[in-house]
């Protein structure tokens, strides 16, 4: 059986998340919103899934629309937060984990999803924004970051242009000295391999199985630190697979990546 | 004296109610992403002509885009626009960004909440938990910094945004200006409350007992206007109702993305109402709740 790197992607993204978390997931993010129902549906049973823009708790959608705030999303949850309802539970710390993404992602996990250019007032590219991320980034429990265009070159810095979210430290200081209390990045996933953050600064600890050393640091514009380990990034099991194709039939997750990166396909044993 | 609205009947026509919007006033859009926008009243503004107009809201796609498309904005304070990773980036509010025709004062969906808040409550500021050392502080010199006289920490403050005007749309109200929404009810609440005044479309005017049983979500007396608009959210979405419109918005971002709106706006918006939805035959989005197959054929 073989599966394709959004299928493998998403799964690695699912595994980050434990049983019994409170997990989210913002706006245009559909691999993160299909990872969220993987776990689930896989090891994490009794995690509380509050569904992105529609705040829904645990619903099973009908299938991923490529819009967020989408009846199919939530047709049959029992219960919906409301807006105010989950950024306050997210502000105090009751949101164990969100998955946040950027256009530039630095050393320390800081995203932005604002501008592009050094004038953010005169922006070369105004990017979309960041939806609650410039404060709940702050206060969430752990973090799982992701993109899908580390290869590009242009995503992991080593300075952004704007600072949108809050990842271990900024110019400013660490958390601590912020008065942050969430506990920031706990994982950065690319289309080239996986970090974590040890002493706040990303580490990569692991590759897929086509991509080489050389290759990440060609695409990686912060210091990078490498401590790579054995059994980090396992392809998905037959049941995770069947979960990822069942949840998200549209394949709106493989709106992610560049259709070079999507010819990637991964023999699974399992 | 108050500012609640206390008429009995408040059914408008679509214009007269779109013009209680003056130029340069601060406007809340109601809905989400693409989603329960206030799109008829949209249309209406740029049929007025309306001008400098200070657009606030959390995530907004087709409403802001076309605004701008319009030359009606002048500072767009949002937390995100866009059409996701599905139509990406929005066009006119990119490239007016680029070029200073208005002013990208982005923003978070949380502070955005916490001013609508300090509205409510009647407090000139309010403390937000994140945003300190961020980009999005240095974007807004009305924010300022203060220390917590209980805990000693440093927190970002923010003042009150007080909407001139809240445009929302609903799936049905009645003359009075009672309206009922489905959830997500993303900030239409807030926006109501925090407003001077909710100008509201709905696709059905309905009896009091009928928007009673479906249960008021914004009440009578902080709306100004309600507009029977059917399909008034096209094309957004506004369900049990109606799915979003696919192809229609690709349109719209291809004419907004060669940087002439003028065709479109001649074609969807100068015409009217009547002329725009017998353009657009928003009946076929209806049928998303035929099967499974038919509502994902909308998405395709």
């Amino acid at each position: 059986m073989n599966c394709s790197i959004d299928e493998w992607f998403v799964v690695a993204l699912a595994r980050t998340v434990r049983d019994r978390e409170v997990v989210f997931h913002g706006f245009a993010s559909p691999c993160a919103q299909v990872a969220m129902h993987v776990a689930r549906r896989t090891h994490a049973p009794d995690c509380l899934l509050v569904e992105g823009a529609t705040y829904a708790v645990n619903p099973d959608p009908v299938f991923i629309p490529p819009t967020s705030n989408d009846l199919a999303l939530h047709q049959d949850a029992v219960y919906r937060m409301t807006f105010e309802e989950f950024f306050d539970a997210a502000c105090r710390g009751d949101v164990d984990r969100m998955f946040l993404s950027g256009g530039q992602i630095d050393g320390w996990g800081n995203t932005n999803v604002t501008a592009i250019g050094p004038d953010p007032t005169r922006p070369k590219i105004k990017l979309g924004g960041g939806g609650g991320g410039c404060n709940i980034s702050a206060t969430i429990g752990t973090l799982t970051v992701w993109t899908t265009r580390h290869r590009s070159g242009r995503t992991l810095v080593r300075d952004l242009d704007v600072l949108t979210d809050i990842g271990h430290r900024t110019p400013e200081g660490d958390r601590a000295e912020l008065g942050y209390p969430g506990g920031g990045p706990e994982w950065l996933i690319t289309e080239l391999g996986v970090f974590d953050y040890a002493d706040g600064h990303a580490r990569l600890r692991a590759l897929w199985p086509d991509v080489t050393l050389a290759d990440v640091e060609e695409a990686t514009g912060f210091d990078l630190r490498v401590d790579l380990v054995d059994g980090l990034l396992e392809p998905p099991t037959e049941a995770e697979l069947a979960v990822v194709r069942a949840v998200d039939p549209l394949g709106v997750r493989r709106l992610e990546f560049g259709p070079d990166e999507l010819k990637r396909t991964f023999p699974c044993d399992s | 004296m108050s500012s609640f609205h206390l008429d009995r009947d408040k059914r408008a026509e679509l214009d007269d109610a779109a013009a209680l919007v003056t130029d340069g006033a601060l406007v809340a859009l109601g809905g989400g992403l693409c989603a329960r926008l206030p799109m008829a009243l949209v249309r209406a503004l740029i049929r007025l002509g309306r001008r400098d107009l200070h657009l606030i809201g959390s995530a907004h796609s087709v409403d802001v885009d076309l605004l701008i498309a319009a030359g009606a904005v002048k500072v767009c304070e949002e937390s995100y626009v866009g059409f996701e990773q599905d139509l990406g980036l929005a066009p006119a509010y990119r490239r007016a960004a680029a070029t200073g025709a208005i002013e990208a004062r982005e923003s978070c969906c949380v502070t955005i909440l916490t001013q609508l808040r300090a509205a409510e409550m009647g407090v000139s500021f309010l403390p937000v938990r994140g945003v300190k050392g961020t980009g999005i502080e240095q974007m807004h010199p009305e924010y300022a910094r203060v220390t917590c006289p209980f805990t000693g920490d440093e927190l970002v403050v923010v003042p009150p945004l007080r909407p001139d005007v809240a445009l929302l749309h609903a799936p049905i109200g009645d003359a009075r200006g009672n309206l009922h929404l489905d959830q997500p009810y993303v900030l239409d609440v807030r926006f109501a409350m925090a407003s001077r005044r909710v100008v509201a479309t709905v696709d059905r005017l309905v009896t009091t007992e009928e928007v009673a049983a479906a249960g008021v979500t914004i009440p009578a007396h902080t709306v100004a206007a309600v507009v029977e608009a059917p399909f008034g959210a096209h094309p957004s979405s506004c369900y049990p109702g109606y799915a979003y419109d696919r192809p229609h918005l690709a349109a719209y971002l291809e004419a907004a993305g060669s940087g002439d709106v003028t065709a479109y706006l001649d074609a969807y918006v100068h015409a009217g109402e009547d002329a725009y939805r017998a353009a657009v035959d928003p009946e076929r989005l209806t049928r998303w709740s035929g099967s499974v197959a038919d509502w994902q054929e909308l998405f395709r």
